[in-house]
């Protein structure tokens, strides 16, 4: 009696798993239409196996369209900075598919992500994350010569950013002999030099005060709506928050969607 | 390459430090390979330069010449052995080591004599004065280094254990087995120190016999002659008495600089890749592969012991130069070549274990996560 029971909600659960791929290939399908920059369907991370396993995320999806600026907020060890690592295709999920821009990749090898992360995202990490050795303006051209571009057309690119977020004075400064603000800064130019679909940024303002931090947030969002891109940044601070378009709750391994 | 030139100059002290160490490295390696040669040559010149391809020596002589005994009668078997071959040269050989000293001086010299026949083709090449005539007995060729030593041409010369007397009639050069210069005589001359001894049964007529020819004629002899083994020069050299201990003793020392030129770059660049494990983790995850990152590795430790190589050959080049003549020093460019492949195999070598952590670090190591 029971395991006909079972059997039957077993084929439910399918069909409705079957009608929820068909719903997350059409969104897929739309989404390059409508514009969609990030998609995430099913996401679930579990880190560890047997006894010791934890399911850090569980079956989580999230949209982002081009010009949209989302912030992830949640307590400590809820899964952030998991999350955005798998939507910065540097892990693979447990199971789930990501979508970046056209483009699905939770399939691909380590070489392909490598070129993926290159092309199409840019990171903004907490700190710490600019090149000692470089200059800033190296920073930036950095990228133009991982991606095989010309020497002079990657200089003209990063001036031009380096300018727009007010760091034209800084060229040839080593990091460490700039501010909090103008090293995140200057991460934010480096995220956009590759043209990304999207920015992910983990905390990108937790080394700085709350005014430099703001600075730096507006900065981002600014850009984003400029550009026509998309960003996703995890924050701690919920001052910034009024800066972003959409604020999603991570908790116990779910997503929530947080009014304004 | 991009990151590895920026590297090196940002951080320069560093770089230059390391490059002082490995500089002393290769000029040591260069300089100890240089007397390495310089002193086998003053060891032995005299069979270096010899004009043949083989020596044949008594089996179970250990391959020492001096050890070697060729009686009249094997000397005979050799050349009857060779016979019907074309292009086969034979010269016998007899070597003594002694000390002589001028007739009218106390003072000893420690000298080796050479029994040859002075028409064959062991006999030496002239720089001053003549050959000994063939019959005389009593007329000797020395190494010019005696003219260092204060003889002249036509001074007579004392063999100290038999007494008998020559006159310098030459001088030759190149000529040295066992460190000590060689004396050039007939056999007869040689034979005259023998003499009042009591002459024992089939008694050594030769210590060896010179071989040019080709490796199956040497095989042909040694296939048809009993109680003979045929060495090539290489041996015959190690067969010299304190030349294996004097050039093993100086390998080592060469093999040991390239185990710690080996050693010191990779603990060098093994502490800097740690030091940067945060850097690759960032650099990989804003897109750079693992080709990238190991080709700027390789670049720099490639620059490193090229310009580091480059300063110390001609750091020993200008050194050798100094160099007062008496001091055993030879550095021919193929040896020299030689080493530099070596030096910078054994770079990439000591490069490899920071390769290894370097393609390992994961790119994930750049975003925070709880720890
Ligand atoms: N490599 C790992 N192996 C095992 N567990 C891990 C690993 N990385 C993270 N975790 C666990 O996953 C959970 C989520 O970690 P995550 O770093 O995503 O949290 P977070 O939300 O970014 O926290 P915080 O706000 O403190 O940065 C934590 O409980 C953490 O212990
Ligand atoms: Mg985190």
């Amino acid at each position: 009696m029971s395991t006909v029971m079972n059997r039957a909600t077993d084929h439910l659960n399918k069909q409705i798993d079957n009608r929820e791929n068909r719903a997350a290939k059409l969104a897929g399908a739309r989404g390059s239409a409508a514009n969609t920059k990030l998609l995430l369907q099913n996401i679930s991370k579990v880190y560890g196996d047997g006894d010791t396993s934890v399911k850090v995320l569980d079956q989580i999806s999230l949209e982002v369209k081009a010009g949209e600026f989302v912030a992830i907020v949640g307590p400590s060890g809820a899964g952030k900075s998991t999350f955005l690592s798998i939507a910065g295709a540097l892990l693979s999920p447990t199971s789930g598919q990501i979508w970046i821009g056209d483009q699905e990749i939770s399939q691909l090898p380590e070489k392909k992500l490598n070129q993926i992360r290159l092309d199409k995202i840019g990171f903004v990490f907490q700190s710490a994350n600019l090149i000692p050795y470089l200059s800033v303006i190296d920073q930036l051209i950095l990228i133009g010569e991982l991606a095989g571009k010309s020497r002079k057309e990657s200089h003209a690119k990063a001036v031009q950013l380096l300018r727009e977020l007010g760091l034209g004075h800084r060229l040839k400064h080593y990091p460490d002999s700039l501010s909090g603000g103008e090293r995140q800064r200057v991460s934010i130019a480096r995220a956009w030099m590759n043209d990304p679909e999207i920015i992910l940024a983990d905390e990108p303002t937790a080394s700085l005060d709350s005014e430099r931090g703001r600075a730096v947030v507006e900065m981002l969002a600014d850009e984003v709506k400029q550009r026509g891109k998309a960003a996703v940044m995890v924050t701690h601070d919920h001052r910034m928050l009024d800066l972003c378009d959409r604020i999603v709750y991570i908790e116990d391994g779910k997503l929530s969607e947080r009014e304004m | 390459m991009f990151l590895a030139i920026r590297e090196m100059k940002h951080a320069k002290t560093r770089y230059l430090l390391i490059s002082l160490i490995m500089v002393l490295i290769a000029f040591l390696v260069l300089f100890v390979t240089g007397l390495a040669q310089g002193l086998s040559y003053a060891n032995a010149s005299s069979i270096q330069n010899m004009k043949a391809d083989y020596l044949i020596l008594q089996q179970d002589a250990d391959h020492r010449l001096n050890r070697s005994m060729i009686t009249e009668d094997t000397w005979k078997q050799i050349q009857q052995a060779s016979s019907d071959q074309q292009g086969v040269e034979l010269n016998p050989l007899s070597v003594k080591m002694t000390s002589i000293s001028r007739v009218d001086d106390t003072k000893k010299i420690d000298a080796t004599f050479f029994g040859i026949d002075p028409e064959g083709s062991l006999a030496p090449v002239i720089k001053e004065g003549r050959l000994m005539a063939a019959g005389a007995d009593h007329e000797a060729v020395a190494d010019k280094t005696f003219a260092d030593k204060g003889l002249k041409l036509g001074d007579m010369i004392e063999d100290q254990a038999s007494g008998q007397q020559y006159e310098l009639v030459g001088f030759t050069e190149g000529q040295s087995y066992s460190h000590t210069p060689v004396i050039l005589m007939s056999f007869k001359g040689l034979e005259a120190t023998e003499a009042g001894r009591p002459a024992t049964v089939g008694s050594a007529a030769y210590n060896a016999v010179a071989l040019s020819g080709s490796k199956t004629i040497a095989d042909q002899i040694t296939n048809k002659v009993q109680g003979i083994e045929i060495v090539n020069k290489d041996t015959a050299l190690k067969g010299i008495p304190g030349y294996q201990e004097e050039q093993g003793s100086l390998l080592m020392m060469i093999v040991f600089l390239f185990i710690i030129a080996a050693f010191v770059l990779a603990v060098f660049f093994y502490v800097i890749t740690i030091q940067k494990m945060n850097q690759f983790g960032v650099l990989k995850a804003i897109g750079a592969k693992n080709s990238y990152l190991a080709r700027s590795l390789v670049l720099q430790v490639l620059t490193l012991s090229l310009v580091c190589l480059a300063i110390s050959i001609l750091l020993t080049y200008g050194v050798a130069m100094v160099l007062p003549d008496s001091m055993p020093f030879q550095l021919n460019t193929s040896v020299v070549a030689g080493c530099a492949v070596l030096f910078i195999v054994v770079s990439l070598l000591g490069s490899l274990l920071s390769l290894f952590r370097v393609v390992k670090v994961d790119a994930i190591e750049a975003i925070g996560r709880a720890m």
